[in-house]
């Protein structure tokens, strides 16, 4: 009985390992590949034999990767920035008062993940275009400046803030504002956090958008600018994984420095 | 509930004195009567510019005829797009092939990942986070580093997949995964997988962390194994969060598999691996053809908007809600 469950276990375990090689693996292959030279990089050998960073120095010479890491991360932090404005500001007056329209509001919020992008890409490409903002960080980011995925994540841990302190507040002087500056926020600071990495992540990530609205490299975001490198018919395979590296490295910086807490930020707040 | 936050001050609190009040007062009531869509005006706003008009705008553009021509307007045309479009046969390709994604995808979204939160969860202390933190690994990548890894690895003539199956003898010629019709469709299933196992494992261990322990204690003295514990407690007592999963795995099944499609084959060959929403980008940024691309998105919201509506009402009828 025992020795059966011991067996079960290492089959587990055996299984588990075969599905985190599965899911790390490629990552592996592709900074392997990256430091790979011209004529290894063809061998299916498992570490390259004469690292090299000859592919590195063609990627940054081929591509504006400093431009359009720079790119990136306007579009993201901004992108962060907004949501997390719109959406404090809004779950704050969906709790705290009571007012005409309210449930309304809240439903028209919950519903709208049920429209997918691709279903209003045409009228905001068009709108964007006759606002002259294609081709620039304001455009890929304006219709991404709400997020109802984090309206309803605020909402939720609005309601659960205890009013105490809020009265507390209140009877102090402070003013509905400061409550949510001075009061909830510092509060909430974790949450906050938590939701912050996730939009982040999901910015950097965007990709049918800033394809539509940045047409020129150095407008591009990393991520656009490396599809173009990927869809080129070059057999740079070296430099294009030295790109690629390149592209997920601040997010997977991000990851092994933080991932409790990105891993709790996404099963507290589910999918996007 | 008491406690919290909601409702619990009335609007106007007026505490001036009664010289001043009856001017002071209406103001100060307009004011506070119109506070909260202060707060709320940023996120209405932005909503109703970038999600909701538009919306509106596709459904009308569904009927009328348009090119995107700057300088030329909509002209409208009735039900034209949506004869045309069931005419179409890459139209109907695509709903065969979103159907193949869709119920493709449950064992990436579900059965695997499920299996992987039940195992990891009996587990002790820090190898349980090792394992989930890894698993977790391919869901932060955007889908272009993931294209881009794969297109390396699945690549026609030196990529290492072709190379290892010839060493071992599966198969004799190279494979041009991505030019042929037979595999492209499951190459672009099989990455758009990858990156979903482990959002689903971690969504499915969160629903195991808050169940009740004390089932599987009681069913331990009744002398059940671990497989019947699987199907008569954990099962049911997880079927909210599969059936949540399973309804966003059909709704956005489509959504998650249009980067790999765009970056990976783009939709070839010959339309075999394009799903609905890869025609509609294809019908209005490539062909120009408003009024086809709008009449399939209009259609297709509803088409999703009604499958939501179902599988809401029969999760509520049949979900075991452990209260």
């Amino acid at each position: 009985m025992i020795r059966q469950k011991k067996f079960l276990s290492v089959i587990q375990h055996l299984l588990l390992i075969i599905m985190c090689i599965i899911a790390i693996f490629p990552l592996y292959w592709m900074i392997n590949s990256s430091f790979k030279n011209d004529s290894e990089i063809f061998t299916a050998s498992f570490i390259p034999l004469k690292p090299t960073i000859a592919n590195y120095v063609y990627a940054f010479s081929s591509m504006p990767i400093i431009r359009m890491m720079f790119n990136s991360f306007s579009i993201a932090i901004l992108m962060t920035a907004l949501q997390l404005i719109t959406s404090l500001l809004a779950g704050y007056a969906l709790v705290r008062w009571k007012f005409r329209g309210r449930s309304f509001i809240y439903t028209v919020f919950s519903l709208s993940w049920l429209i997918p992008f691709q279903a209003i890409m045409i009228p905001n490409y068009v709108l964007i275009n006759k606002l002259g903002l294609n081709e620039q960080i304001l455009g890929v980011v304006l219709p991404f400046a709400v997020s109802t995925f984090a309206i309803l994540s605020l909402y939720q841990n609005f309601k659960a803030f205890p009013v105490a302190l809020v009265e507390a507040a209140r009877l102090d002087g402070e003013s509905d504002f400061g409550i949510l500056l001075r009061v909830i926020l510092p509060n909430i600071k974790s949450t906050v956090a938590s939701l912050g990495i996730l939009l982040f992540i999901n910015g950097w990530n965007e990709y049918l958008w800033p394809t539509l609205v940045t047409r020129q490299l150095q407008d591009e975001p990393i991520q656009i600018g490396l599809k173009s490198f990927v869809n080129s018919d070059t057999n740079m395979w070296g430099s294009l994984m030295a790109a690629t590296t390149i592209s997920c490295l601040p997010i997977l910086i991000i990851y092994l420095v933080l991932q409790k807490q990105v891993v709790n930020s996404f099963v507290r707040f589910g999918i996007k | 509930m008491s406690k919290s936050l909601e409702n619990n001050y009335p609007l106007s609190v007026s505490n001036e004195t009664p010289v001043f009040r009856k001017r002071t007062s209406k103001k100060v009531k307009i004011i506070k009567t119109l506070k909260p869509y202060f707060y709320l005006l940023p996120a209405i706003l932005l909503l109703g510019i970038w999600i909701y008009k538009p919306l509106v705008s596709t459904f009308i553009l569904a009927f009328e005829s348009w090119g995107m021509v700057p300088g030329t307007t909509p002209e409208p045309v009735g039900l034209e797009n949506f004869v045309r479009l069931f005419n179409n046969k890459d139209f109907l390709t695509s709903i065969l092939n979103t159907i193949f994604y869709t119920v493709g995808l449950f064992p990436f979204s579900i059965i695997i990942p499920l299996l992987l939160a039940v195992v990891t969860h009996g587990m002790m202390g820090k190898i349980k986070t090792v394992y989930r933190v890894i698993f977790f690994i391919p869901m932060i990548l955007a889908p272009v580093t993931v294209s881009a890894i794969w297109r390396w690895l699945f690549q026609p003539s030196t990529g290492l997949i072709n190379i290892a199956l010839i060493k071992m003898g599966l198969i004799h010629k190279n494979i041009s995964f991505f030019s042929d019709p037979h595999f492209a469709k499951w190459v672009i299933l099989f990455v758009t997988g990858w990156g979903l196992i482990g959002f689903s494992t971690i969504m499915f261990s969160a629903a195991l962390t808050s169940v009740n322990q004390d089932y599987y204690e009681a069913a331990s003295l009744d002398g059940s194994g671990k497989f019947k514990q699987f199907f008569d407690i954990t099962l049911p007592l997880l079927s909210p969060t599969i059936f949540f999963m399973i309804t966003m795995s059909i709704l956005f099944s489509s959504q998650f598999t249009f980067a790999y499609i765009d970056i990976l084959t783009s939709g070839g060959p010959f339309g075999s691996s394009t799903n609905i929403y890869y025609e509609m980008y294809k019908d209005g940024f490539s062909d120009l053809n408003v009024g086809l691309s709008s009449a399939a998105a209009a259609l297709f919201f509803c088409v999703f908007a009604i499958i939501a509506l179902v599988l809401n009402y029969v999760s509520r009828k049949f979900a075991f809600y452990d209260n």
